[in-house]
């Protein structure tokens, strides 16, 4: 039964979701656009409920257990509260029930958002720039022919995807567009065929309980 | 010997603390650079500047705070050339953490039209111009169901408004009442509007994509599946340049003041993989 309950449900709901991409009935279609606009939307609740279960769960087994770094949690936990009490009840600038600034202290969810959250992934994300140009550094080398095509087609990008480009050279960014638009579409095309079919051959071995890898467990 | 395998081996503290310098230096004093615009980002602009009057623009807020710097001046100059020619805009996200990028788009570019506003009809009126529908979860439940009927997707906008007592929502029922869709994001979101909301409904799509990301797009643009598209910082310039030189519309151009930063950047990279090859040859002649 716990293998055979999880096939059943994939095998139905692959049956479903395919289906309106292919008969185009009325009754196919409505039944569809009910599936999406109900189903679809509670287990999309269900899943954020869970997921914010999870977490919880989680953080509280670490502080308890005083796993590594269980201190962070405890920012995690107390982060996590108040934000959501400051959303759900003081509105979106300020404009909710609870009182969301002291004189001109704000903290609304919009200022915590534009004032913490950009601040803080923006800083995560731009220590990415470091990382690129050491390594950029290190791997571009013209060891071979390949490697001197892959240098050469990297300087014409990296010339072309800033405006200084046209002013020393005018026809480099056209030319850049250039690699985009054919060798670049070309081989993208190609990729892309290989891996259609490998998502629907993939996919219908899920859906026919061939492949049975994402259930977990040996048997 | 030893200068060419220090050349060979700079120490990557060299290299980082060269790549702040001229990253922070041209932000604190820019050199003007102006951009000119590409094909793809004049297809997306000369498309959003002849949108009928009875059809509408919508922008899917699908970035998050990570790819803010490079993509949040394409919706905040998509909605300046929007509100410029008085064409309705609805807005939504597929990403929970777009939300307060979008509204704070919506509110700088509505400030801005509003503070120079001299009448009533000039400015720019929430549920009259334009509507914030917010977030729906899952993906596939927005994607289609805009196709069928955009209210019954979101029954009420962000702010908690019953989306249906808008006026502008009169006008705009389903992707029939769209113009063109441009999704403006890091992720593949682009690709999912393209494979379920163009295949089943024939909507335009437009992309808003991060310079990485933008080789993806190509063929969707070659083949017309995607109408028009701005990459990177650099699309992001481009598309203020047009709104300001052809539309008059002034205000912050944040990706054009970033260019200088970014042309700097580019180029120490450029010089460090030239002295990284210059060591590597002076090596390997000497090794043989």
């Amino acid at each position: 039964m716990k293998v055979r309950l999880p096939l059943f449900l994939v095998l139905i709901c692959g049956i479903i979701g395919a289906l309106p991409f292919l008969i185009p009935h009325g009754i196919v279609q409505s039944f569809d656009n009910e599936f999406r606009n109900s189903v679809l939307r509670i287990i999309g609740a269900f899943s954020l409920v869970l997921g914010l279960g999870s977490i919880i769960r989680h953080h509280m087994d670490k502080i308890k257990r005083k796993r590594e770094h269980w201190e962070y949690s405890y920012i995690l936990l107390i982060t996590l509260l108040f934000t959501a009490i400051i959303g759900l009840f003081g509105g979106v600038e300020g404009t909710g029930r609870l009182p969301t600034h002291i004189g001109n202290f704000h903290f609304d969810i919009q200022t915590i958002y534009m004032y913490m959250a950009i601040p803080l992934a923006a800083t995560m994300f731009a220590m990415l720039a470091f990382f690129m140009a050491s390594a950029a550094y290190r791997a571009f080398r013209a060891r071979n022919f390949e490697a001197t095509l892959l240098l050469i087609a990297a300087f014409i990008m990296m010339l072309g995807s800033v405006p200084l480009s046209s002013y020393i050279f005018p026809k480099l960014p056209g030319f850049a567009e250039w690699i985009l638009t054919v060798p670049n579409t070309a081989a993208k095309r190609g990729m892309g065929f290989g891996i259609a079919l490998g998502t629907l051959a993939t996919s219908l071995k899920i859906i026919l309980g061939i492949e049975r890898g994402w259930l977990g467990g040996t048997k | 010997m030893k200068f060419w395998e220090r050349l060979a081996k700079l120490d990557r503290r060299y290299i980082y603390f060269m790549l702040l310098l001229v990253v922070v230096v041209p932000l604190i004093f820019p050199f003007k650079l102006r951009p000119k615009p590409m094909p793809p980002v004049e297809k997306l602009f000369n498309y959003i500047d002849t949108i009928p009057e009875d059809k509408c623009l919508v922008i899917s807020v699908d970035y998050t705070p990570d790819t803010e710097p490079e993509l949040h001046p394409m919706a905040i100059a998509l909605l300046r050339h929007a509100f410029a020619r008085h064409k309705k805009v609805g807005v939504l996200c597929i990403s929970l953490l777009g939300l307060g990028l979008a509204q704070d788009a919506l509110s700088t570019v509505s400030n801005e039209f509003n503070s120079i506003a001299k009448t009533y009809a000039d400015s720019i009126i929430y549920g009259r111009d334009y509507v914030f529908w917010g977030w729906q979860t899952p993906p596939l439940v927005p994607i289609l169901g805009m196709g069928e009927n955009i209210a019954q997707v979101f029954p009420v906008d962000y702010y908690g408004n019953k989306t249906d007592t808008l006026p502008i929502m009169k006008k705009i029922k389903n992707y029939n009442d769209v113009a063109i869709l441009v999704s403006i994001a890091g992720s593949a979101v682009p690709f999912w509007y393209i494979t379920y909301a163009q295949t089943s409904f024939g909507v335009r799509i437009g992309a808003g994509s991060t310079a990485v990301q933008a080789a993806d797009f190509y063929p969707y643009l070659n083949s017309g599946q995607v109408t028009g598209m701005m990459s990177g910082m650099k699309g992001a310039a481009e598309y203020e340049e047009m709104v300001e030189s052809r539309l008059n519309v002034e205000g912050r151009r944040k990706a054009t003041d970033a260019m200088s930063s970014q042309t700097a950047a580019h180029i120490w990279i450029m010089i460090t993989i030239i002295l990284g090859n210059i060591g590597y040859f002076a090596l390997r002649r000497r090794k043989k």
